[in-house]
């Protein structure tokens, strides 16, 4: 994992977050700049784990618990989207905030991704 | 005329499904990673993980559904968990020896923001505020 791509999806999902919990408060339902928020910040995980993946298996990486590793990195990535969705389904004032929910759980996986990835090395 | 119960997967109640999958998610993941690579270390923290796990996917699915029966599930699942994690925090604040602290219930949840000891509470009182004649 790169560092300065970790800092950067922190920040993405704070930035996310924060987001989201203003529309709840200003009554505004999820809509297109929520679309935009979360796909600015999926991409970041996207990135961060194909370059993970190529380390781990092309890059010489090892770690004491890899499937771990692997499971919270599917995790980070799946869990965004499927927030998105949930929120969208009922376009309410509480859609932003069911995305802050799966942004500060996919921050928190983004951090045991970090502890996983510093013990192998 | 007593009203109809509300969804509890409605309005701030999708804020609640979310925690809750979030969590369903999280510590069904982590018992079964520890359960595959060292269960022999610690089973019975192991399988009390899992347990947790279960419950809170029982109460996502409970929480999420609309039917009356997904409602008894949820009251289930989430008394469990309340339950669970005042024997399971208690247990492991007086003797740490027996528990290798975690799982998600360990010392009141404190390894997850002390989220585990509130989020029963809170869905308590959702389901209640939810239910007929409220």
């Amino acid at each position: 994992m790169l560092v300065a791509l970790e800092i950067v999806a922190y920040v993405a999902a704070a930035a996310v977050a924060v987001y989201g919990v203003v529309t709840t408060v200003r009554n505004q339902p999820p809509g297109r700049s929520h679309r935009l928020a979360v796909g600015a910040f999926e991409a970041v995980l996207v990135v961060q784990a194909v370059i993970a993946v190529v380390l781990l298996f092309a890059g010489g990486v090892t770690l004491p618990e890899r499937t771990t590793f692997l499971i919270y990195l599917l995790v980070s990535v799946c869990v965004p989207p499927i927030a998105l969705q949930f929120a969208t389904a009922e376009p309410t004032r509480w859609g932003g905030t069911v995305i802050a929910v799966g942004a500060v759980g996919t921050g928190v996986a983004v951090w045991r991704l970090h502890e996983l990835w510093v013990a192998g090395a | 005329m007593p009203e109809n119960p509300r969804p509890t997967s409605s309005g701030p109640g999708r804020i609640l499904v979310a925690v809750y999958a979030i969590f369903a998610l999280s510590a069904t993941a982590r018992a079964l990673t520890q359960i595959l690579s060292k269960f022999s270390e610690a089973p019975v923290a192991y399988l009390l993980s899992l347990l947790a796990g279960v419950v809170y996917i029982l109460a996502t699915i409970g929480l999420a559904g609309r039917k009356p029966v997904y409602r008894r599930i949820a009251w289930g699942a989430v008394a469990f968990e309340l339950v669970g994690v005042l024997v399971v925090g208690t247990l492991t604040v007086l003797d740490t020896g027996d528990f290798p602290d975690d799982t998600v219930w360990s010392v009141y949840g404190r390894g997850y923001g002390f989220v585990p000891l509130i989020l029963p509470f809170i869905g308590l009182w959702w389901l209640r505020r939810t239910s007929a004649g409220k």
